[in-house]
């Protein structure tokens, strides 16, 4: 399947939980069974072919002894053989292997879909690192599972198979003599191969902690320069370093263990071909030519064993690989579309709240209960009102606005747009809607114009250029020698918080949305740009509906109505005037305020004022 | 000084070696050096494992089938003394000749089997040690390198040198253990085969350039195939990592279809890539074990006729079948490694980059130790102070902190506040005579002395993973438990503190994120008090902490601050009206300083500042 159309939801959840996860592979390898099943095929042919050589250096040693000297038969059928099975493993292992980065393609496809649907409580569970290396490192397993690991499958039962008929054929006797070890060769294989797994586990562990530790280490380095720790840390590292290479040595040994015994096992098995055979040849049962032919055979028959412990390994880890990407699909979303949902024609921006509560889902053990965020709300706002929501930390006000585009999920009938429920709204249609701009002004590494017009890349760049203006960012960016085609991020140039608050503001500000929620966003703009702003923004959305979350008093000060939350409770509502005259919460946090902002504005303007002189 | 002129951009540069630079691998013996003894006794192992390799089926072949199966045939040939030596084992036991060479073989295949585990395992002990050295070596500069140099690279950039490509060059030295299990066995063998028959041999060493030509075509043609799947792939993570970080953006903005379609264009043709790899290594991974093949079917014909015509034996052409294998595996190992190769040499330059950075503190030669009893003076003597040249930070600041003095900082953002005093902590190189302690000159003392006797609360402290107990404490093994108890309490920390689940033994997860931001600041707080400082000094973070813990820090800060030497970074009027002295600073420079009456008397901005405040609190 090679459309770029997102899978169908449903069909990333699969109903078959309770079986292994790597059962729930086998659909995806089916999709390409022609393939797969046509690879492992021609693989197979290909080590029948090989089967075949033996039998002719037997004719070649056979035809030298006796003195006969025609030869050429014999090497040209090898060389005739070798071709063959050049095509059949050259086609066979490329379709296996095909099948192996089409699953990948396909995985990776999956995940990114569930992943843009999955919500914020997902998202705390999974720390976006762990999710990068299920993405990266377990697929690649699951490659390597299916690519290599399923071949090595079908090779080792298969070759011995084969090896085990041609034996047969030449003297069953010698070939009764090999039963014996090959319980022997299997048992020692998966005993050591099981063991080298749980070493290389441990092995990995100790790789991430190490990582760990070291990037802890360096990110803390300050602290740990300020109170001169660096030996005792260099102590610490060591240990963990030390702990590392003598793990790794534990599995170096046990894989080199495996290497030897699997090379004694083979070659005491070889010692019996070598007597016996050599006896049987003495007593003239069998010819120079079958005795070498044996030799030969055994070497085809143990070979796929030696990689056994590979392919144990192999679909160990791809299982759990596997187990944990079905993990990540397994989880619905959170926040998805009720099945009557249905849109509205036009949005007004009215905004209805009845009774609306919302609790955090807790952590741990504590998850059950959770604590409360907001209590009983109830509010009306009107088409183009202008509200500001002001509180202490944890009051609620980021969660009020996340419930309002559907980021948390607000109980049925509790949060009303335009009078629809807007749990019965397309979600789609909500966010189209209602734009917020969160309180964290996170930029992609991109170009700054792509950044401001994200919702909608083709959008005209007058547009770019009038939201970049509005949010005050228009100078500095006709600052940058590549103005909107400036690289922002890693690669790019580092704005400052404040250039990436308004970078996100003037995000928001493109969509004209009828509502608009600005959470928080002015806590790194300076006073002055912030008033100037303010002031725009009262006219670009004249006759439509903003609500400002602050805890700042100089942002609420612009609002029509100002909200004060408290303990996720409504405690206060009016204009500036009203609230400062019931010198209630609003009056204190005005007060506390007005000092820190005071002391910061005169330091400004003094220090303003000094390089004015000093020029 | 500071200011000097390095080219920090080198960390941020992506490495792509291209060219062979064995300097680089050289380099490395430093670390293995140490370990030279089981690096010898690796390689006298890998001979002798080699060599019994290739003795046993010299045993099938020329004693079991020339000697014992066929007596007759043939000419007499070297047989490397396993005729003798099975003649020996004859004697000696009274087995019949055909057991005695399976005995023989079994011996070899033994001493095969052991020795070359002994091979392996030697150089596993070596490099793993020489690696953990040269990491140990590693982290030990970088964890002395100054903040200057932290203040410039990114931690990532760091981080992936001491961890990844030290990983790398264990792939590069497990891989030459490969080589060198390949080569010898395969010298050994031609040897023998030189030996036995010269003629056949040359005519099988002809096939080897076939091998090398197939193998130089592959190289050459998957080596870009290989190059555009690391820039896909890496193009491929950069996407998600971004919309995982963005995911809260690109869900309001409605994106996911939009960021699903360029996903999936990259996924496309990273899989595509992937495929075209797979088809270059299929035409080429058959081929090479398809060269055995043709080396049997050249025996066949080639050694045939020597053994019709009486100069081979048939033993031997069974020998040199046997030996078939042997013969392309280390063209075969040399491709394998060939990538790591030149990945290695990348992780080499970028190690010893890290490495060779000789950025440092000046460190006295003959330090000056602070007095056991310190008085806790601190001077500014003139002090500039830039951390990049021509944008100075600090100017001709001069004061005098009294012993137990109690001195505010107010400045707007920028001003130099917190510059100041990572200076004092003796972060930076400071001009000789501009920062005195105790009126010696802090350029005098090791930077462990100074950092031991101030505490310092960062605004950009860090909590580690750990206990709350490790955090306060900190390593220190001075500080007991009962030290780190008063100390919280000291700060009202241990309000929080015995909520939580197992109290002190809590373990927090990395940057204390299952704290609040105004719990962590309290620990940060109680870890400074713990180490019991004669100099302490707040760098008081404001920025979200809410009103209550501010309060109980306010309060905290009083009991802690008397009679001690304090510095304190302030915003509220409150903190700054119960300091001893008032020190106004502005773009670098003091404007005023002074205690309370004194700056009010002066009407100047303090002033001004001060009439702002309380006009704002009484108009209420």
């Amino acid at each position: 399947m090679d459309t770029a159309r997102p899978p169908d939801s449903a069909q990333t959840h699969t109903k078959t939980r309770s079986k292994h996860p790597l059962w729930r592979l086998v659909p995806l390898i089916q999709r390409n069974g022609r393939r797969f099943w046509g690879g492992m095929a021609l693989i197979n042919t290909g080590r029948l072919l090989e089967a075949f050589m033996p039998l002719c250096l037997k004719m070649g040693i056979d035809r030298m002894a006796a003195g006969d000297t025609r030869l050429a038969f014999p090497a040209l059928a090898i060389l005739g053989l070798m071709v063959l099975r050049y095509f059949s493993f050259n086609f066979g292992r490329r379709f296996v292997r095909e099948v192996g980065v089409e699953v990948a393609f396909e995985m990776r496809q999956r995940l990114y879909w569930h992943l843009e649907l999955m919500g914020p409580k997902f998202f705390a569970g999974f720390t976006t690192g762990d999710l990068m290396a299920r993405a990266i490192n377990d697929i690649t397993l699951i490659r390597q599972m299916v690519g290599l690991g399923t071949r090595l499958l079908f090779v080792l039962g298969f070759s011995g198979i084969i090896a085990f008929i041609f034996m047969l054929n030449q003297s069953a006797s010698l070939t009764l003599l090999l039963l014996p070890a090959l319980p022997f060769i299997a048992i020692f294989g998966f005993v050591l191969a099981n063991r080298i797994f749980t070493q290389s586990t441990i092995v990995q562990q100790g790789f991430s902690d190490l990582s760990a530790q070291v990037q802890e280490n360096l990110n803390g380095i300050r602290t740990i320069q300020t109170h001169v720790q660096e030996a005792h840390e260099i102590r610490r590292l060591n240990d963990t370093s030390s702990r590392y290479a003598s793990d790794y040595y534990r599995l170096m040994f046990s894989n080199s263990a495996l290497n030897a015994g699997m090379l004694a096992i083979t070659g005491f098995t070889t010692l019996l071909i070598v007597g016996f055979g050599g006896a049987q040849v003495i007593a003239g049962t069998i010819s120079v030519g079958t005795f070498t032919a044996f030799i030969f055979y055994l070497g085809m028959m143990l070979s796929p064993v030696k990689e056994g412990g590979v392919m144990v390994t192999l679909f160990q880890r791809g299982g759990s690989a596997a187990a944990r990407i079905f993990e990540i699909l397994d989880h619905e979303p959170e926040i998805r579309d009720a099945d009557d949902a249905a849109p509205l024609d036009t949005i007004g921006g009215s905004i209805k709240m009845r009774g609306l509560s919302y609790r955090h889902v807790g952590r741990g053990k504590e998850r059950e209960g959770g604590w409360p965020a907001l209590s009983d709300i109830t509010l009306d706002i009107k088409p183009g009102e202008m509200i500001a929501v002001l509180g202490r930390v944890g009051s609620g006000k980021s969660t009020l606005l996340r419930l309002m585009v559907r980021l948390l999920d607000p109980a049925p009938g509790t949060i009303f747009l335009d009078g629809r429920d807007i749990r019965m709204l397309p979600l789609a249609q909500v966010r189209s809607q209602v734009t917020l701009v969160p309180q964290d002004p996170f930029l992609f590494a991109t170009r700054l114009g792509h950044n401001i017009s994200y919702d909608n890349p083709e959008r005209a760049i007058e547009e770019v250029w009038e939201a970049a203006q509005s949010a005050d960012l228009e100078t500095t960016i006709r600052r940058f020698p590549e103005r909107l085609e400036t690289q922002v991020g890693e690669r790019g140039v580092t704005l400052s918080g404040g250039q990436k608050q308004r970078a996100s503001l003037a995000r928001g500000l493109i969509r004209e949305t009828p509502v608009l929620l600005l959470d928080d966003c002015f806590s790194s703009v300076d006073t002055e740009t912030e008033e100037f702003i303010l002031s725009r923004l009262k006219t670009l959305r004249a006759g439509r509906t903003t609500i400002m979350v602050s805890h700042r008093v100089s942002t609420a000060r612009h609002a029509g109505r100002i909200i004060v939350l408290d303990q996720g409770r409504i405690a206060e509502m009016g204009t500036h005037q009203e609230l400062l005259q019931r010198n209630g919460l609003y009056a204190a946090l005005e007060r506390a305020q007005g000092q820190r902002e005071a002391l910061t504005q005169t330091l400004e303007k003094s220090g303003a004022i000094e390089a004015e002189d000093a020029s | 000084m500071s200011g000097s002129k390095k080219d920090y951009s080198i960390f941020e540069d992506d490495i792509d070696i291209r060219k062979f630079d064995l300097k680089l691998i050289w380099r490395l013996t430093h670390w293995i050096a140490p370990y030279r003894k089981q690096m010898l006794i690796a390689l006298g192992l890998v001979l002798l494992a080699a060599s019994a390799a290739v003795l046993a089926p010299v045993v099938v072949s020329r004693v079991v089938v020339d000697g014992i199966l066929l007596p007759a045939s043939g000419t007499p040939a070297p047989d490397f003394g396993q005729k003798a030596l099975t003649l020996w084992l004859h004697k000696v036991t009274g087995l019949q000749p055909l057991v005695a060479a399976c005995g023989l073989y079994a011996v070899w295949i033994l001493l095969w089997a052991l020795f070359g585990h002994g091979f392996r395992i030697a150089l596993a002990s070596a490099v793993l040690r020489g690696l953990r050295d040269l990491r140990r070596d590693l982290f030990e500069h970088l964890e002395h390198l100054p903040s200057s140099f932290y203040d410039r690279v990114a931690v990532g950039r760091v981080m992936t040198r001491l961890t990844n490509d030290i990983e790398t060059l264990f792939e590069l030295l497990a891989g030459f253990g490969v080589l060198l299990g390949e080569f010898v066995p395969f010298f050994i063998a031609i040897t023998i085969m030189l030996a036995l028959n010269p003629a056949l041999t040359f005519e099988l060493l002809a096939i080897l350039p076939l091998a090398a030509i197939a193998t130089v075509i592959f190289r050459m043609v998957s080596g870009t195939v290989y190059r555009l799947i690391r820039s896909s792939m890496s193009r491929l993570n950069e996407n998600l990592q971004e919309n995982l970080s963005g995911i809260e953006v690109v869900q309001l903005y409605g994106r996911e279809e939009l960021n699903y379609e360029t996903y999936s264009a990259i996924n496309k043709e990273n899989r595509d890539q992937e495929n075209r790899a797979i088809k270059i290594e299929s035409y080429y991974g058959p081929s090479m074990d398809s060269m055995a093949f043709i080396a049997i079917a050249t025996i066949i014909w080639f050694g045939g006729h020597n053994v019709l015509s009486g100069t081979a034996t048939l033993g031997s052409i069974i020998l040199f079948a046997q030996f078939a294998d042997m013969l392309f595996r280390p063209i075969v190992a040399m491709g394998d490694q060939w990538n790591v190769v030149f990945r290695a040499m990348a992780s080499c330059e970028r190690i010893f980059q890290a490495l060779d950075w000789d950025e440092a503190l000046k460190i006295p030669e003959n330090p000056v130790p602070l007095p056991a009893d310190l008085k806790g003076e601190v001077s500014f003597q003139h002090l500039d102070f830039a951390y990049v040249a021509g944008s100075p930070i600090l100017k001709d600041v001069s004061f005098t902190i009294a012993p137990g003095e109690k001195v505010a900082i107010v400045g707007p953002t920028g001003s130099g506040k917190t510059s100041l005093i990572r200076l004092l902590c003796r972060f930076y190189d400071v001009a000789p005579q501009s920062i005195l302690i105790d009126g010696i000159d802090i350029m005098d003392i090791a930077p462990g002395d100074i950092r031991r006797r101030i505490g310092v609360v960062l605004q950009d402290f860090h909590i580690f993973s750990g206990s709350v107990y490790d955090n306060i404490a900190l390593g220190n093994p001075t500080i007991t438990r009962a030290d780190a108890e008063r100390a919280a309490q000291l700060v009202h920390a241990d309000g929080f503190i015995s909520t939580l689940p197992q109290g002190y033994e809590t373990q927090l997860i990395e940057r204390g994120r299952n704290l609040s931001h105004g719990q962590r600041q309290l620990l940060a707080f109680a870890r400074v008090l713990a180490m019991n400082p004669d100099i302490l000094i707040l760098d008081e973070a404001t920025a979200s902490v809410d009103t209550e813990t501010e309060l109980v820090i306010q309060d905290a800060l009083k009991k802690v601050t008397a009679g001690r030497t304090s510095i304190i970074i302030a915003h509220r009027l409150q903190t700054i009206r119960e300091a001893d002295r008032i020190v106004v600073l502005t773009q670098g420079k003091i404007r005023e300083i002074g205690s309370h009456e004194e700056l009010m008397a002066l009407g100047g901005t303090y002033k001004t500042l001060y009439e702002l405040q309380v006009q704002d609190v009484t108009s209420m």
